[in-house]
């Protein structure tokens, strides 16, 4: 364990040495933040509710939700395979380390750089500037909880797909397919609820959802009973716990045909 | 029981034919026409711990490709390997704590981070208490003097800074084994030298057995006591180190530049000396590189002054070199039959 921690340490000390990338982020979210906040206004101009949602709640979600979006990247399949086919995992393999712990905890690094730089700013943003009302609820509550748990899932879709590095040496049009697919099945792009009624019940079956569209639920809607967003919280552990195994299984055989590069 | 026992150990690659240009590439893609490289062939060796081994041979020959099935990253297509009598392969994490790994192209360390940061991860790492720790980083300053660099980026270290950093590294966690892939690759003598020092120490002080490849034939005679030279994947010789010690020392190649080349040149030059010395004078010509060429003397048959006072007198040589004997050229000599 400590050697983990020790990794989660380093990777966010190297996040902090690319910091000044994190000025450019905040830079730009500053904007989109801006841009977002006058767009939903005047849509909202002609009614108080569009599909249930009031404006608050809508900015929100696109608010915060463009915040959590940086925050549940992990480029964990871009790392793994640029280290590949640099045969720069070699030297994570010679250590008496489990691979994708590791992996994982390497993440943690970058996701506390991301909280500390980009998602807590953001919220402080929203409530001190743009005036949004965060209503005391059990979604709040949970809401953090229920955040780790997407990033995990995000992490394990990420970290499957590099994988399948292993097997060929290059994954970049997977990658650009599964970052589409995440990106437009977890409610990233457009919530979930502007879907089509029978798309939506297909999307909530897939774990894609569990990424994005879960945790924003419940910190716009925080006012909504334990009854609703217990069993949105067990579906995320669900897939995470399949992901986990998942990726276990795979690995196991993943790293029969692995070649390390170089020599 | 010896530590490290290898049998049959083989790996084969297999590889796409690649076809050249922006077509040819997307023709691969449906391509099924392979082909397999053999990079380690059948070899069985059986390694004692506190052994220091030299594994060398030329480019190409199998050397890193057997470390990586070693150290347990790379599965072997057939064969065994046990150390400890324990697969590598299937116990990685449990043999990694025993090994060290030194691949000299790349390094283990942060690239990002300074130098002392990768070292307290890898503490961690390896679960190694403080005040081993401390030893350790202190015997290392005073081998090699890394203690003004701990504070810089690992980015930003020149090569052999970097390279004593990883050796360093490896040896952090007293591990049994210590496995150095081209360690000396790219270094100046004086740091070479203390890479020479620092190996030999930690081998001596704490019996840790060492395997190592190199082209540096200099490391090998400095360092082993064995050595094992591979070609092709297959193991040509294994044994004490004098047998080639005096290979070594005895050839020398003699490089010249003779004025006005030609096709008949290596002709020439074979009769003049076949004229002066016998037929039984051990002596190889070959032509390198552009109008250089390599005059190989066994100096246990014929003298080498004698050899360059004769060329001198029959040809224009326009430059020499005197150079010692190359892997590449040990390698042919033990095909030959030198060593038998
Ligand atoms: N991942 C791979 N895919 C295909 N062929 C490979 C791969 N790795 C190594 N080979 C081939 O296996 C053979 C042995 O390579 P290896 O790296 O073990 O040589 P080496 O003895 O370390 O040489 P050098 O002294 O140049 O480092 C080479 O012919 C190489 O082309
Ligand atoms: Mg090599």
């Amino acid at each position: 364990m400590r050697g983990y921690l020790a990794v989660m340490r380093g990777s966010f000390m190297v996040s902090v040495v690319y910091r000044f990338g994190f000025l450019f982020t905040i830079l730009g979210n500053i904007i989109y933040l801006s841009v977002a906040f006058f767009l939903w206004k005047s849509i909202y101009r002609s009614s108080d509710t569009i599909r249930g949602l009031t404006f608050n709640e809508t900015f929100i979600y696109v608010g915060l939700g463009s915040a959590i979006f940086i925050l549940l990247k992990t480029y964990v399949d871009w790392i793994l395979n640029f280290e590949i086919r640099e045969g720069a995992i070699a030297s994570y393999l010679i250590k008496p380390i489990d691979f994708g712990l590791y992996t994982l905890f390497a993440s943690f690094g970058s996701l506390l750089m991301n909280l500390a730089a980009i998602t807590i700013p953001t919220l402080i943003m929203l409530i001190f500037v743009f005036k949004v009302e965060f209503v005391l609820g059990p979604g709040l509550i949970i809401f953090p909880l229920s955040l780790f748990m997407a990033f995990l899932v995000s992490f394990y879709i990420d970290y499957f797909v590099g994988l399948l590095g292993f097997h060929s040496e290059s994954v970049w049009g997977l990658s650009t397919v599964k970052e589409i697919i995440v990106t437009v099945f977890s409610g990233a792009l457009i919530p979930l609820h502007f879907f089509p009624e029978a798309l939506q019940k297909v999307l909530l079956w897939l774990p894609f959802q569990a990424i994005y569209h879960t945790p924003l639920m419940m910190i716009t809607r925080p006012d909504q009973s334990w009854n609703i967003f217990l069993p949105m919280l067990f579906v995320q552990i669900f897939w995470v716990v399949i992901l986990f195994i998942a990726t276990r299984l795979f690995y196991n055989q993943a790293i029969k045909v692995l070649r390390i590069s170089g020599g | 029981m010896s530590l490290i026992h290898v049998k049959d150990l083989s790996k084969h690659f297999k590889i796409l034919n690649r076809r050249e240009g922006l077509g040819g590439a997307f023709r691969d893609l449906f391509s099924g026409d392979f082909r397999t490289v053999e990079a380690v062939a059948g070899i069985s060796f059986d390694i004692d711990a506190g052994e220091i081994v030299g594994y060398i041979g030329p480019n190409g020959a199998g050397k890193s490709t057997t470390i990586k099935m070693m150290t347990g990253i790379l599965k072997p297509s057939g064969g065994l390997i046990e150390i400890n009598g324990l697969v590598p392969y299937e116990n990685r994490i449990r043999q990694a704590q025993i090994m060290g790994v030194v691949f000299g192209q790349r390094t283990q360390l942060w690239w990002d981070l300074p130098v002392i940061e990768s070292f307290k991860i890898l503490k961690e790492i390896y679960k190694v208490d403080q005040k081993t720790f401390d030893e350790h980083m202190d015997m290392f300053n005073e081998l090699v003097g890394l203690k003004e660099l701990y504070s810089q980026q690992v980015r930003t270290l020149s090569l052999g800074q970097r390279m004593l950093c990883d050796i360093t590294a490896s040896f952090l966690h007293n591990p049994q084994i210590v496995f150095l892939d081209e360690p000396t690759i790219g270094l100046d003598i004086s740091v070479k030298a203390k890479m020479r020092t620092i190996i030999k120490e930690l081998n001596r002080t704490r019996n840790t057995t060492i395997i190592l490849t190199t082209h540096d034939l200099g490391d090998v005679e400095a360092l082993c006591n064995r050595i094992i030279i591979i070609d092709k994947g297959k193991i040509l010789y294994d044994g004490d180190i004098k047998k080639v010690n005096a290979l070594f020392g005895a050839y020398r190649t003699l490089k010249l530049q003779i004025d006005q080349f030609n096709e008949t040149t290596l002709q020439t030059l074979n009769d003049k000396l076949t004229e002066k010395f016998g037929t039984d004078h051990g002596i190889t010509i070959s032509e390198n590189e552009e109008s250089w060429t390599d005059v190989t003397i066994d100096q246990a048959r014929t003298p080498l002054s004698e050899v360059l006072n004769h060329l001198m007198t029959n040809f224009t040589v326009m430059d020499v070199r005197i150079v010692e004997i190359s892997m590449e050229n040990v390698v042919r000599k033990v095909y030959d039959g030198a060593l038998t």
